[in-house]
């Protein structure tokens, strides 16, 4: 029975055709046939800009049955193809009322959204009805090819500011090192740390200066090192005692050179004791507990905190405040400050650490880069007022240089 | 014990609690300033011990507080009301159990939020220890409360990657490359919720739920600021005040620790009265909050009285 | 080891053993495995109470707690990076065979020899283990801190630098229009015209004493001075914001743990 069916539409669908009369599916539904709509009409296509290749945007003008005339269109669907005429792949859709398309592939060869680069491209955008059968088919546009750009300009404002700073940086950096002198005003801290040392040397109480948790190559333990020399130097003078309970090994190496070093240069290598800058562990609060301990047990008459601390910092500065020593800490952890500076006499808070340290050190490195953040934080003011100006006065050009686009 | 033997002025079991504990806290707290005026050392234990019972008597006697949205949380809230059903929206885990009490309910309360307007949620987390903090919210969220939604249609949990920020860059340009599979290994392509998403660049919105690194600077680093991506965030009250420069221009809206999480939630059953029954773990959380805080408030006021008292002394002599 | 400390170990061992089995017997009936269910909730009431027992004194039980934590955690972090960074990222790309092996989904044609760069990059890292090649580990340091570097650079110039000093261009005079409108639009809202000048202002100014104070390169003094001496106050304001938020942030976990030492161990309806 089946057989007999198909055979016999067959025969009609032929006949049909031959006649040239009759629709040749057979539909057995009322629903009035679409007329086939206006085709859209300008199609361009062209290389999406600042990109690494493989995107194309594809705009044109809407056909004339969207929105208006019979209103037919529905959407919008966007071919591509190698060649003019033949083998158009749909590669999106956009509802009506849309004039643009962005075909945006990949650069690999294997995924189905590869899109080569520097390879002839053709077009074509069909406004759909719906009934997708009945659809109005645009001219083909093309050839057009993608390729990659060297530079991405939505972020020449990055760019100059990279430049910007690198050339202070480099300026600055090669002053300092032909030795001239660079100005860095005095800080509270720094002159609190020679005062605490004096105290010490009268009570007769040791000094506990505590490295951090960092590792030797974060900026606020290096810069705890230049900050522990100068500690160093003087206590060597003033023959007190110095303890430098470290948490890391390798900062621990190098804080053994720093005291060792400053003890010769203050003329007083024999006094140096290899013990007293010491490892105990590697663990946040088995470290913690320890110097709890020293604290408590050697009642140092100042606590010096210098470099990376996390949530030890209040343990470490409360326990030494019960102990009633002098507490002097500095370090670049935001979330730490505020309870250094409540536990402690004095506080470098943030880039404070890192001027204290090129203060003391006079390191060229340093010294410029410090210099080198000043005048970018100059710069800041200057563009914060001249953006205010110019937001208060509605001149849009100027906040519009700050707008960074991907 | 049944309503209708109780007198008409008869007290419960948890008002009495209440009027206790609030008298043990005030005679205590009479009692530490009369020593502190004296003089006298206060041992550091009984510090501890007003903190204890002020945070354990509003948990066992509890007491609601009405909250109101501020705008930082409020925006948070309207943009996913402004969200037509049907947009995708991707949460991120990016805390460990150590955070969850602070920001568990931020992550459940959204979630409830997205899935009742008919978005579509992916999950995923910067944070190893995050999926195991999803797989609560899968139980106590989305299995209970939407029995209807179906995992890969209304929302999809692709787990961790390692990298950090590292995979942050890798997603702006292309989900399928870092994630080319969901949880249970189910491919990329036959996830109904990634149709017609590439890269983090067609989300309709992006919220970050975390408070340590990386968390929601790195998703405005890496993923808001080059992609253009709407970014919200529910942040661990530690980081909340560090977060407040990106707010409005970089960031749409955060919900700083538990008392953002508990202004969502009523925010939350203020527009859909049918989570009225719903856990709302931050709302319940602001008795002890409220109550700690004023003790801590009492002993600074004490600490500064001492202090002063002190100084005149010094200044006379 | 004291006898008292003995006898105090024991007396707690026995009492959580009687509590895992009172645990044991209410969930009996309402979960599948409820003796390893109370287990894992009387253990952790343990662990919770050994921790928080510090604050007392130290001892043993915190001792033994805090070991368990940092070894768990090492572990935990051991077997994650090896799951999820070479089972879940290398392997899938490098091989069919063992993506196979490690059960997880094969990327096929995605094979490539970069892939391979990081293998011999992580390789060259666990030279550090040896004495006399340790040196060899800097090279994928280098490659480690410079690419951060670099990453890192270009996004917190855009986002920390460029963007944020954009940000602070506020309208000092929202929405102005003459005197008259302005004190007849006087309201305390958070949107409102005053609350939103104020806070404009506060930005401005909060914004430019702090680069003050932070400019290192000549002395503070006369008005300079006073700018960064109310600079420091705003910084001082921001930190105590900040300690408001930390001491919220730390009772909210206090609240976690009594909740589920009440509710969860001890089975208070809450």
């Amino acid at each position: 029975m089946r057989y007999i069916l198909i055979i016999f539409s067959l025969i009609l669908i032929t006949f049909s055709a031959v006649i040239g009369q009759v629709d040749p599916v057979v539909t057995d539904s009322l629903a009035p046939v679409p007329a086939p709509p206006a085709p859209v009409t300008e199609v361009a296509v062209s290389d999406k800009a600042n990109d690494h290749g493989h995107a194309l945007i594809i705009e044109w003008k809407r056909s004339l049955d969207d929105g208006a005339g019979s209103n037919a269109v529905m959407l919008y669907e966007i071919f591509r193809s190698e060649f003019p005429d033949s083998a158009f792949k749909m590669v999106g859709s956009v509802p009506l009322g849309n004039e643009r398309f962005e075909d945006i592939g990949t650069i690999e060869k294997e995924s189905r959204d590869y899109i080569p680069d520097n390879t002839n491209l053709y077009y074509r955008v069909d406004a759909v009805t719906i009934d997708p059968v009945v659809r109005t088919s645009s001219e083909v546009y093309g050839p057009v090819q993608s390729y990659s750009n060297w530079f991405h300009k939505g972020r020449v404002p990055v760019l100059t500011a990279v430049l910007i700073f690198g050339a202070l940086m480099v300026y600055f950096v090669s002053v300092a090192r032909k030795g001239t002198e660079l100005y860095v005003r005095p800080l509270a801290g720094i002159a609190a740390v020679d005062d605490a040392i004096g105290r010490a040397t009268e009570m007769g109480r040791p000094i506990l200066y505590i490295l951090g948790l960092g590792t030797a190559d974060m900026i606020s333990t290096i810069a705890s090192f230049t900050i522990l020399s100068r500690v160093a130097k003087q206590v060597a003078e003033y023959q007190t005692e110095l303890i430098v309970p470290c948490y890391d090994p390798i900062v621990m190496t190098v804080a053994q050179e720093v005291v060792k070093s400053s003890y010769l240069d203050a003329g007083h290598p024999d006094n140096y004791k290899e013990d007293s800058v010491f490892y105990i562990t590697t663990n946040q609060f088995a470290y913690v507990a320890a110097v709890n301990g020293i604290m408590l047990r050697d009642l140092p008459a100042t606590n010096v905190y210098m470099g990376k601390f996390y949530a030890e910092s209040l343990i470490l500065a409360e326990t030494g405040a019960v102990a009633g020593s002098i507490q002097i800490a500095g370090t670049d952890e935001v979330g730490q400050l505020p309870f250094f500076i409540v536990a402690c006499d004095y506080t470098l808070i943030g880039e404070e650490l890192y001027a204290a340290s090129a203060y003391l050190g006079r390191e060229p490195i340093m010294l410029g880069s410090l210099k080198a953040q000043d005048y970018a934080k100059a710069a800041v003011i200057v563009l914060m007022i001249l953006g205010l100006l110019a937001i208060n006065v509605h001149l849009n050009a100027f906040i519009e240089i700050f707008k960074v686009v991907d | 014990m049944t309503s209708h033997l109780m007198p008409p002025l008869a007290l419960t079991l948890v008002d009495i609690g209440r009027i206790l504990s609030l008298a043990v806290i005030a005679g205590g707290l009479l009692w530490l300033f009369l020593r502190a005026i004296k003089r006298k050392e206060v041992e550091r234990r009984v510090i501890f011990l007003f903190i204890f019972v002020s945070v354990v008597a509003p948990i066992l006697f509890p007491t609601v507080f009405q909250e109101k949205a501020t705008p930082i949380v409020k925006d948070v809230f309207d943009k996913i009301e402004s969200l037509p059903p049907g947009s995708v929206v991707l949460l991120s885990y990016d805390f460990d159990p150590a955070m969850a009490p602070e920001v568990q309910p931020m992550a459940d309360a959204i979630s409830r939020h997205c899935l009742v307007r008919g978005l579509k949620i992916i999950y995923m987390c910067l944070f190893a220890t995050g999926q195991g903090q999803f797989t609560s919210t899968l139980e106590n969220v989305i299995k209970p409360e939407f029995p209807d939604k179906v995992n890969l249609v209304d929302y999809v949990n692709i787990g961790y990657k390692a990298g950090n920020e590292g995979v942050l860059n890798v997603i702006i340009t292309d989900f399928k490359k870092m994630f080319p599979t969901d949880v249970d290994g189910v491919p990329y392509d036959s996830i109904a919720v990634f149709k017609g998403i590439r890269s983090c660049k067609d989300l309709d919105l992006v919220i970050s739920i975390g408070g340590g690194k990386p968390g929601i600077k790195e998703w405005i680093l890496f993923v808001g600021d080059p992609g253009n991506v709407p970014i919200a965030s529910g942040v661990a009250a530690v980081v909340a005040p560090l977060m407040y420069p990106y707010y409005p221009a970089q960031m749409l809206g955060m919900l700083g620790g538990i008392k953002g999480a508990a202004e969502y939630e009523s925010e939350l059953v203020h527009h859909y009265p049918q989570f009225k029954n719903s856990p709302t773990p931050a709302l319940l959380m602001m008795g002890p909050q409220t109550l700690a805080h004023l003790v801590i408030m009492a002993f600074i006021v004490i600490g500064n009285i001492l202090y002063l008292l002190e100084r005149k002394k010094g200044r006379k002599r | 080891m004291k006898k008292t400390t003995l006898i105090i170990m024991a007396g707690v061992t026995v009492l959580f053993l009687l509590s895992w089995i009172i645990k044991a017997l209410a969930l009996e009936g309402m979960q599948e495995d409820y003796i390893k269910k109370a287990f894992l909730v009387t253990f952790s009431a343990f662990l919770t109470l050994s921790i928080l027992s510090f604050l007392y004194r130290d001892n043993p039980f915190y001792k033994f707690a805090e070991h368990l934590f940092v070894g768990v955690s090492a572990a935990f972090w051991m077997s994650m990076g090896f799951w999820s960074t070479i089972v879940g990222n290398l392997i899938p790309r490098l091989s069919q065979n063992l993506s196979v092996f490690f059960k997880v989904h094969y990327i096929p044609g995605d094979f490539n020899f970069r892939f391979y760069i990081p293998v011999i990059l992580g390789l060259l890292l666990l030279m550090r283990l040896s004495r006399n090649y340790g040196w060899i580990s800097r090279w994928s340091l280098a490659f480690i801190v410079g690419t951060t570097a670099g990453l890192n650079f270009i996004r917190y110039l855009r986002s920390d630098f460029i963007k944020q000093i954009s940000a602070t261009f506020v309208p000092l005079l929202v929405d102005w229009q003459g005197t008259g409108h302005f004190f007849s639009n006087l309201d305390l809202s958070a949107s409102g015209q005053l609350v939103m000048m104020l806070a404009n202002w506060t930005i401005f100014l909060g914004v430019m004493s702090g680069i003050i104070y932070f400019f290192f390169s000549k002395e503070h003094t006369g008005m300079f001075g006073r700018a960064s001496r109310f600079g420091i106050w705003v910084l001082m304001i921001t930190f105590g914001a900040s300690f408001g938020y930390t001491v919220m942030g730390r009772i909210s976990l206090l609240v976690g743990r009594i909740t589920f030492l009440f509710r969860d161990w001890l089975g208070f309806n809450i």
